[in-house]
């Protein structure tokens, strides 16, 4: 068995494979980083797949958390990690938009499926899963409520994308002058969106275009996003754990 | 400790510790202090007037001094210098020599001034038009302006035979960093690319003569050494206005990168024009910044700094740019997509960074180059 593990910002995934690639088990937890994630997440695949943790030959961690995990044979970064896993699952794709809780990116690939070049956010958090959860909060919803919400929205008002805090002050603004929550969801999800593809246009957007991480749960931001690039964006199953799968497939590399 | 090893050490001590090196460089010279701003400050006119110019390149301070002067998206060069001054740390300093090279040192000058008039600022206009001759004769005007000012602060007189004196020294300690730069690329394990940053940083903080002497020596100690067969095989050019902090250069050394060259502000830019060798003091220096092509700083008409770095990645066999955007710093910021268009064009790896020179954290920065290195490898 082949794990790859991927410790976020703000969750922990890992995925288990067997030598002929075949995934045995791939698991979320809700918390990342300098948690208890990183181990809760490794019980759960090893669960999964109902093996013991010698079974497991090698091991690669990716993601923000990955320069502090011990248990590693090899460190790779999400970049080459989103990339590997998103190429087994969409082989033509060559735009990866991955966008987790506390930062987003944009990888292009060449014909090979190898990194082009790739962009990722700065320090600041408008764009990513942290906008989400701000939104929520302010709508006083569940995250995984917001894009029906949105779906029900008429006229989308205008939000901020430049700034989390400046966006979660318009919001507010708006719902204090009545203007309904369906329609303020739905312009803070075309908020969010604008933010991705103008990250996106830094290095340019070709087809097939390719949505991974956590934000890609959310249906309203793919369609939103679609709209602005004006080109379909592949959904992949399980989009959370794509950089963990691609961990997993560096480490059954390791033993090629 | 071998002497390379020793020299390394001293001089990497002396651009870590500032003020104390600035403070010692007075104390043993007896000469007086000027403090420069970034970027082409004369310092010949400072050493022609018997004294010693430093560098003002920020620092890792932080504080909120400096809120009472800048807005937020003020540099953080200018902000950890403004701190500095409102703290009285240059107070050392006999004299303060503004550079006026973006919107920010254009508009602060007047509030330092009034914020710290013990410091005598003088102010240092370039043109815009650096080639003309009209451009020319304003920059002779405006130097020999500065020298007067100098003369004034510093109670002295500067001779014409003293400033000619010194640029011929100017043109030898260039000489000598072009010299170091060749040198140092077959050194990579040696001078890895925070050492070769500390070494060129040192310049700033010491008495020219005293620096020389000891890059000499590095460099014959050096030229007698083995060249080193690196097992860092990725080679990279970095541009920009400066590599800072350190911690950014040790994720380079961390993931294999060779850095190769540069076309920094605060290293090669700095000495890799030498001026001519004949005509009046004015016309030398003024000259000199006329010839300095492919800065973001002055203004260039051609555009010619993409152009250069292909050149320099050809040279040197690179096998990529990276951009080090200081945050906030728009002369560099406005070189960014033409540079991105024109490297495309010709099929060189870019990597984008942006900084500040205070990061608390620099796990951003080292995904993106630890990524870069697994993409160029």
């Amino acid at each position: 068995m082949y794990l790859g593990i991927d410790i976020g910002s703000s969750s922990s995934k890992a995925v288990l494979l067997d030598v002929q690639g075949q995934i045995k088990g791939s698991a979320v937890v809700n918390v990342g980083t300098g948690s208890t994630g990183p181990k809760k997440v490794l019980d759960s695949v090893i669960q999964q797949a109902g093996i013991h943790i010698h079974d497991i030959r090698k091991t690669v961690v990716t993601g923000y958390g990955r320069m502090t995990y011990q248990d590693a044979d090899k460190q790779i970064t999400e970049i080459s990690c989103h990339a590997k896993g998103v190429v087994y699952l969409v082989k033509n794709a060559r735009t990866i938009i991955d966008v987790g809780g506390q930062d987003a990116k944009v990888i292009r690939l060449d014909q090979t499926g190898s990194v082009e070049n790739f962009v990722m956010n700065d320090k600041c958090a408008a764009g990513t899963g942290r906008f989400l959860e701000v939104m929520a909060r302010v709508l006083d919803c569940q995250v995984n409520e917001l894009s029906h919400l949105a779906e029900k929205g008429h006229e989308g008002v205008s939000i901020s994308s430049t700034c989390t805090v400046f966006a979660e002050s318009e919001m507010i603004s708006q719902l204090a002058t009545g203007k309904p929550i369906e329609d303020i969801a739905l312009g803070a999800h075309r908020s969010i969106a604008q933010r991705i593809v103008g990250l996106a246009n830094r290095i340019g957007v070709s087809e097939e275009v390719v949505m991974t991480g956590g934000v890609a749960l959310n249906e309203s931001v793919v369609n939103a996003i679609e709209k602005e690039i004006g080109l379909p964006v592949v959904r992949v199953e399980n989009p959370q754990v794509v950089g963990a799968l691609g961990a997993a497939l560096f480490a059954r590399d390791l033993e090629k | 400790m071998d002497r390379v090893a020793e020299l390394l050490e001293e001089l990497k001590t002396i651009a870590r510790n500032p003020k104390e090196s600035v403070e010692i460089a007075l104390r043993d010279t007896g000469k007086k202090g000027v403090g420069c701003f970034p970027i082409y400050a004369p310092e010949e006119l400072i050493y022609a007037a018997g004294a010693i110019p430093f560098g003002m390149w920020g620092g890792p301070i932080k504080g909120n001094l400096s809120d009472r002067y800048l807005q937020t998206f003020c540099c953080s060069v200018m902000k950890a210098n403004t701190e500095q001054a409102l703290l009285k740390q240059y107070d050392i300093l006999s004299a303060v020599l503004m550079t006026t090279f973006c919107d920010t040192l254009k508009c602060v000058m007047e509030n330092w001034k009034v914020a710290s008039p013990q410091l005598n600022i003088i102010p240092i206009v370039y043109p815009q038009n650096r080639k003309t001759p009209s451009g020319i004769q304003f920059f002779q005007e405006e130097l020999t302006r500065v020298k007067k000012e100098l003369e004034e602060k510093l109670n002295c007189r500067i001779s014409e035979s003293d400033i000619q004196r010194s640029i011929d020294f100017y043109d030898e300690y260039r000489e000598k960093m072009n010299q170091y730069m060749e040198v140092v690329r077959g050194y990579p394990d040696t001078i890895d690319a925070v050492t070769r940053h500390l070494i060129i940083k040192a310049s700033y903080f010491m008495d020219k003569k005293n620096y020389i002497q000891k890059m000499d020596e590095l460099i014959s100690e050096l030229r007698k050494r083995q060249i080193e067969t690196t097992g860092r095989e990725k080679r990279i050019i970095l541009s920009g206005l400066m590599a800072e902090p350190e911690e950014l250069l040790r994720i380079f050394d961390e993931n294999g990168f060779h850095v190769i060259g540069d076309d920094l502000a605060q290293e090669s830019r700095q000495f890799r024009e030498e001026g001519p060798s004949e005509g009046t003091w004015q016309s030398r220096m003024a000259k000199r910044i006329a010839q300095q092509d492919g800065c973001a700083f002055l203004y260039d008409a051609e555009k010619t700094r993409g152009h250069l770095l292909i050149q320099m990645k050809e040279r040197y066999q690179a096998d990529a740019i990276v951009l080090i955007q200081m945050k906030f710093c728009d002369p560099e910021e406005f070189d960014y997509p033409i540079l991105k268009k024109e490297l495309g064009e010709a099929n060189t790896p870019l990597l984008y960074l942006e900084i500040e020179q205070q990061m608390d954290s620099p796990e951003q920065i080292r995904t993106r180059i630890q990524s870069f290195a697994e993409m160029l490898a």
